[in-house]
């Protein structure tokens, strides 16, 4: 083996929030070339020391060493001026601005944009590392996955010699995972090093070529991928403890209809029809963007259908959303946690407020105190970090906030669920959690599981759908082995 | 390479903090405008002191003060409860308007009813109208889609309009010699004065609506709604808030708020209706609003530092021949460099450390 080049070397890193110490003397190094998978629980200081890396967070203590050299950066221009690019978990995207502005956007050189060239060299560049994306496509348009790769295309335009992925696979499919990965070992076939964060250990066993392992804001472990026995070592590794991957999945009882889809073909989507019954998860998987956010935002009233398109709890979807109740009703759990599920300017107490208000209320008044009281226990019970109910949304991790609306949807105690991506972004021991949460609820309500991870679906799953381009190709039984296994090819349209 | 750096706030800014940036934004604009006097060849200290003296220095100066305070805070706080749902009202000098035309017409129409029931019916009048005035954009811009600031200020020319159009026509005093004046309200129309002040009850009313204002945002559950949907829109629609109805509510309650303050400024203090009154407290209370961060109480404090600057702005015009529209100056100056300062509650200064 070749002397190998430390690209870039970490050196007793510190940084601390208040009481709180996110990093604790992290040292790690990368080479060129290699990829290096960067595993821990929510909270265990991985955002933070990527934040470091990117300028965007400067370091209470130690150093940043990039080739040889001592680097302080102060913003993440620098940080990219010195070839460090990341990709982050919430994208920062432009959405009224097409592919290629978004590309192109902050680069220095030049007064007039040349849009034609512009296309060509993006096309051209998305094509190098199998990416489909079209550059004259408007960024609020595209699917997550389509973003995502968006935001790699900014980076290899700028020709970033380090990659940082914040987990990049949350929002992808299993094809998609694969291309990114694929992306990724050309990439450091190049010379480049490569980052990457993940919870999703079989994930970080099949790419990674050096694993380091982060709790509590220190590393507890750094190895060579090829040193690592079973993902199962791996998690107890993190986790600090043995953890059960696999759930006990006993079916219930079908009950009534608590949702009916039949023949809603607004917004792109293809005559899509299916019942949800109460006992039962269905679980919905595909591609991003092949209509799954535009049938959950219908079936929770954010956009319109046709009449009797929808009915839920055995209401048309106008009668339903004219004067929902706050309990024993529909939850949405959805992906965007900072966007759509959480006021990020107000307290824990408020957003707790924010669906159950109507359950806190006598006359015209608002009963804080029992509302507060009622949070303070649920927030014990989910373990959500801070816990303080004046912390303000904002402060809160992806995964504590994702805990929190979890725990405030399940507080309604709902007769139908939609769950988008309801562990994305949690360390294992928590949608450990969530998944037995989903599976107790099915008790009481039906479940509509749309999830990236077939894992996930294949678990927690009484029957499966796949979506394909606003279409549900096929709908079956999990223990439907056959069709189990053609789930890959309906994804991509070929069966 | 600088030695300050700026970071993110982890803690939200506490109200010591707070009130330092405001401190120091107002010191900013007081500084900026001693600029502007300094070129003009007057000496900014004595501008200063002639300034403080006339707005503070002595009772009657503090009690116009207080007298100028009062639609100043009535105007903000209506301002303050839309800005809450980040609808951005700035027709409150409309709103005024209309709101002493409803008192007016209650006034005139009814000059023989009692007290105890010609003012209620005044107030009910100046609410309804002001109102609706806040009702119109609010429709437009939920039905229409149009855009509320613009709107708003719009008809605030149509409102100072319709008002001349009626001093000067049907309901100008026929013994008037020719001003455009309605009649003297009758006895009963009119707010009377706290004890051996000149200061009317209308602040006893802007101390109650405050109350009301505060209490609403803090216990009730529309308030709440409020919150919410102002924090974030998609939220609110996630959570099934009724975010239209929210907008309607919102900006009907400003308008009636501002139109309260119309109804006082009328009745109160001219004792009839009259285009003088049109004098800009619309406008102040937006300035009064963000300055209080849309608190309750803090705008009561702003009201008052404002409208000491106007009485005290009349003293500079006297005595040192400063021209008017320097309030307008100083106005305009603590605005920005409140807005400026808002980047402290979200951002920090950190000095470098040298690793």
């Amino acid at each position: 083996m070749v002397a190998e080049v430390h690209l870039l070397r970490l050196e007793a890193i510190s940084k601390s929030f208040g009481k709180v110490q996110a990093n604790s003397e992290v040292s790690l190094s990368l080479s060129a070339g290699r990829i290096l998978a960067l595993l821990g629980e929510n909270g265990a200081g991985k955002s933070t020391l990527m934040a470091i890396l990117a300028g965007q967070l400067q370091p209470d203590e130690g150093r940043i060493v990039l080739d040889g050299e001592e680097l302080c950066f102060t913003s993440t221009e620098k940080a990219i001026g010195a070839g460090i690019g990341m990709v982050y978990q919430h994208f920062k995207l432009v959405e009224a601005m097409s592919v290629a502005e978004n590309v192109f956007l902050g680069k220095k050189e030049g007064v007039w944009l040349r849009k034609g060239d512009m296309h060509q060299e993006i096309a051209r560049l998305a094509e190098q590392y199998g990416m489909r994306v079209d550059p004259a496509a408007r960024v609020g348009d595209l699917s997550m996955g389509e973003k995502q790769q968006v935001e790699i295309l900014k980076l290899l335009y700028r020709q970033s010699r380090i990659l940082i992925f914040d987990e990049p696979t949350a929002v992808l499919t299993p094809a998609e995972a694969e291309n990114l990965f694929a992306t990724m070992r050309l990439m450091a076939g190049q010379g480049k090093g490569i980052i990457f964060i993940s919870h999703k250990l079989e994930e970080v066993m099949s790419v990674a070529d050096d694993i380091a392992v982060l709790r509590r804001g220190r590393v507890v472990a750094a190895m060579p991928a090829s040193a690592v026995t079973s993902t199962g070592a791996l998690a107890e590794c993190m986790v600090g403890r043995e953890v059960l991957l696999q759930v006990d999945r006993q079916p219930l009882e079908l009950r009534q209809i608590v949702l009916k889809v039949a023949q809603l073909s607004d917004f792109g989507l293809g005559e899509v029809s299916f019942e949800l019954r109460q006992g039962e998860i269905l679980g919905l998987v595909g591609v991003a963007g092949n209509g799954q956010k535009q049938l959950v935002e219908t079936i929770c009233g954010l956009r319109r259908p046709q009449e009797n398109a929808v009915r839920l709890l055995g209401l048309d979807w106008v009668q339903f959303f004219r004067n929902p109740s706050w309990e024993r009703t529909l939850a949405y759990v959805p992906e965007d946690r900072q966007g759509l599920a959480t006021c990020q300017g107000l307290s824990l107490l408020d957003n707790f407020l924010l669906t159950t208000s109507a359950g806190f209320t006598r006359g015209p008044w608002l009963q804080r105190g029992l509302a507060a009281d009622k949070a303070r226990r649920l927030m014990e019970e989910f373990d959500i970090r801070p816990a303080d109910l004046n912390a303000q949304a904002w402060q809160l991790s992806g995964g504590n906030l994702q805990k929190m609306v979890l725990a405030r949807e399940f507080y309604r105690k709902p007769r139908l669920i939609v769950a988008e991506q309801p562990t994305q972004g949690l360390d294992i021991a928590a949608a450990e959690d969530v998944w037995k949460l989903l599976l107790e609820a099915r008790e009481a309500a039906g479940i509509l599981l749309v999830t990236g991870d077939l894992a996930e679906a294949m678990a927690l799953s009484d029957r499966i759908g796949v979506m394909y381009r606003g279409r549900l190709v096929d709908l079956f039984a999990v223990d439907d082995e056959d069709k189990v296994a053609l789930i890959p090819q309906m994804m991509a349209g070929l069966a | 390479m600088s030695l300050l750096r700026i970071a993110k706030r982890q803690e939200p800014l506490g109200v010591g903090g707070s009130c330092c940036v405001l401190a120091a934004a107002l010191a900013l604009s007081l500084a900026l405008a001693g600029v502007f006097l300094a070129l003009g060849g007057t000496s900014p200290l004595s501008a200063l002191s002639v300034l403080l003296h006339g707005a503070f220095g002595s009772r009657h100066a503090l009690e116009d003060c207080v007298l100028k305070a009062i639609p100043i805070y009535l105007c903000a706080l209506g301002v303050a409860v839309a800005f809450r749902l980040k609808i951005w009202n700035i027709g409150a000098e409309g709103q005024f308007a209309l709101g002493a035309i409803g008192a007016t017409w209650a006034a005139l129409t009814f000059p023989e009813l009692p007290k105890v029931a010609l003012l209620p019916l005044m107030a009910a009048m100046a609410m309804a109208a002001g109102g609706l005035w806040g009702l119109v954009p609010a429709i437009l811009r939920q039905r229409l889609r149009t855009n509320e600031i613009i709107v708003t200020l719009m008809m605030n020319y149509i409102a100072v309009l319709l008002l001349d159009y009626l001093v000067y026509g049907v309901w100008k005093d026929p013994t008037s010699f020719g001003f455009p004046m309605t009649p003297l309200f009758s006895d009963a129309a009119i707010i009377g004065r706290i004890g051996g002040t000149t200061i009317n009850w209308g602040l006893a009313h802007g101390l109650v609506l405050g109350l009301l204002v505060w209490a609403f945002f803090r216990f009730t559950r529309t308030g709440f709604a409020v919150l919410a949907g102002g924090d974030n829109v998609r939220a609110a629609r996630y959570a099934g808030l009724p975010y239209d109805r929210l907008v309607f509510l919102v900006m009907v309650a400003s308008g009636a708020l501002a139109g309260w303050a119309g109804f006082v400024e009328a009745s109160a203090t001219v004792n009839r209706l009259q285009p003088s009154i049109m004098v800009g407290y619309g406008y102040t209370a937006i300035v009064v609003a963000w300055l209080a961060r849309l608190h309750p109480l803090a705008i009561g404090v702003a009201a008052l530092l404002l409208a000491g600057l106007r009485v005290g702005v009349e003293n500079l015009q006297l005595d040192l021949q400063v021209p008017a529209a320097f309030g307008g100056i100083i106005e305009g100056a603590i605005l920005l460099t409140v807005l400026a300062g808002g980047f402290f509650t979200t951002y920090r200064f950190t000095r470098r450390k040298r690793p």
